[in-house]
């Protein structure tokens, strides 16, 4: 599945892994916004961002095909717009669409793929992102596998059971039936939620979690970053 | 509907950034003082159990099926500023991990479903949950959080000059209706299933104590409104709109700020222009929130 293989990608190594999150962060908003004001009669300014975003991905030592094909999760939604722009007598416009839609899915992809997520909060924390917000996109993240794989071995149990297959079942039983799933669903969750609490009272949960300090940044983060946005400007004034 | 990155015009994503962040900010901050810790953990799981449901399938006939969104639902459940909340910890995660939504585009996606989405669904419950309309009342949540989610991303789009003829306008809007149907039937489905299994999980709706979120919510969609029309200047889509209304040459008369134009003088290259604007505005909306939950955490500690 997409994000555990996202998980297993932060986790290597590579030079654009080592660098501090929160530098890495502030390259890709750099990047996001280069690609998001190219206007569409400039071609070669977006052949240089694919470059740049490019070299990125020789950098991170990710596997090339996947991550492009990965990035590619955004196409069918910019795939309907653009058409519709293009019957609408605007191709620049459709092009325009569909390639600052990828190559800021790929930007993004990027970040993720290079960083573990809980660094990234840490470094969304360090830029004042509130606390509440953190701590509940901590517990998302991290049920996130427990509940999804839940809800796939509920599916599978149903349809073991011959469930919506059943001849003579109707729709209406068969949404209920779904309906039903989904509040069992819902149970597990819940007592789940309050197992969770419970345990982290148990042992000492202080309404904090034990955050290992950001690394300072260091020389080599500070290049990462000045490379990228004189790249950025180079793209920008030359094109 | 998640809008990716690259669809929106520069005034429209930064004007929405400007409104809604601060706006989930002030909420996290108000909500952290009066929120039981227990409950932390609960409002991830409950995200997490949001994104899990988008895996069971709801039969609609014709060999296709829809699933849950969501936003009614959890509104519903946690009340409307804990499903803000929650909606933002989703967005963001789907935004990050799955690449659905932009990140530049976060903001529109949190005003659509995180602040209206959520007013919308829990409004008609308020209203109707203590009468015998109740389950009226949580279909017309579901039905509306997700008719409005989507129109105003369809708005969006529009005036940030996507082409979009007549004819797609209409079978789009027939497409929201449908679905939103499906989400109001799946949301009641699943909230009686729930009521039987565990009758106290869902309780009455509560008086809203914070009037203040409802307020703030009306105020940011406003603003967001005006935001649109006063940031824009591009002859795109919103100009051609703010001409048809009339009001074009009140906003160019209003709008003299550094930021007007969304261009800085002093550059050379216009391009360079645009691009140094958004990054002002990006810092300015960093600093804004920044500035924001400072008074609000020195207030509450006075």
């Amino acid at each position: 599945m997409h994000h555990v293989v996202l998980e297993r990608w932060s986790r290597r190594a590579s030079g654009l892994h080592a660098r501090d999150a929160r530098v890495k962060l502030a390259a890709t908003l750099v990047v996001l916004l280069l690609i998001g004001t190219t206007v569409p009669s400039h071609p070669l300014a977006f052949a240089a961002e694919f470059v740049l975003l490019m070299a990125a991905l020789l950098v991170s030592r990710l596997p090339i095909a996947g991550a492009l094909m990965r990035a590619g999760a955004v196409l069918p939604f910019s795939a309907i717009f653009a058409l519709v722009s293009w019957l609408a007598g605007d191709p620049a416009k459709a092009a325009a669409l569909v390639i600052r839609g990828y190559m800021s899915a790929l930007a993004v992809l990027l970040l993720v793929s290079t960083t573990p997520l809980p660094d990234l909060l840490r470094a969304l924390s360090w830029f004042h992102v509130p606390r509440l917000i953190i701590l509940i996109t901590q517990f998302l993240y991290r049920y996130l596998f427990v509940l999804s794989e839940q809800a796939q071995h509920m599916r599978l149990a149903a349809a073991s059971r011959a469930g919506g297959r059943r001849a003579g079942s109707g729709l209406a039983s068969r949404f209920r039936a779904a309906a039903g799933a989904l509040s069992v669903l819902f149970a597990r969750s819940y007592a789940r939620a309050d197992g969770i609490h419970r345990a982290m009272i148990a042992r000492g949960f202080s309404g904090e979690f034990p955050a290992s300090a950001l690394n300072p940044v260091r020389l080599m983060d500070f290049l990462f970053l000045g490379l990228t946005i004189s790249a950025a400007v180079l793209i920008r004034t030359a094109a | 509907m998640h809008i990716p990155d690259g669809f929106l015009s520069t005034p429209v994503w930064a004007a929405l950034d400007a409104v809604s962040i601060p706006a989930i900010g002030l909420l996290a901050n108000r909500a952290r003082a009066e929120i039981d810790e227990a409950r932390i953990p609960l409002l991830g799981v409950m995200g997490a159990f949001v994104f899990a449901a988008q895996m069971i399938n709801f039969p609609v006939g014709l060999g296709t099926s829809g699933h849950l969104v969501g936003g009614a639902l959890l509104a519903c459940l946690l009340g409307p500023g804990a499903a803000a909340l929650v909606m933002t910890a989703i967005l963001a995660i789907q935004a990050l991990v799955f690449q659905d939504g932009g990140i530049l585009a976060l903001g529109a996606n949190l005003m659509n479903m995180a602040v209206a989405g959520v007013i919308a669904g829990y409004l008609p419950y308020h209203w109707l949950g203590k009468t015998r309309y109740r389950r009226a009342g949580i279909f017309a949540g579901a039905f509306l959080s997700l008719l409005v989610s989507a129109s105003l991303a369809l708005t969006e789009l529009l005036l940030s000059g996507v082409r979009m003829p007549g004819p797609v306008l209409g079978v789009s809007a027939g497409l929201f209706v449908v679905s939103a149907l499906l989400e109001g039937a799946i949301t009641v489905s699943v909230v009686s299933a729930i009521e039987r299994l565990h009758p106290s999980w869902i309780g009455n709706p509560v008086p809203l104590r914070s009037t203040a979120f409802v307020l703030l919510g009306v105020g940011a969609v406003l603003l967001g409104g005006i935001g649109f029309v006063f940031a824009s200047q591009s002859p795109d889509g919103l100009q051609s709109l703010a001409e048809r209304v009339g009001i074009a040459g009140q906003a160019n008369a209003i709008v003299a700020g550094p930021l007007a134009d969304y261009q800085m003088h002093g550059l050379a290259s216009p391009v360079l222009r645009r691009a140094a604007a958004g990054l002002a505005g990006v810092l300015g909306i960093w600093i804004a929130c920044l500035a924001l939950g400072r008074m609000i955490s020195r207030r509450r500690a006075a």
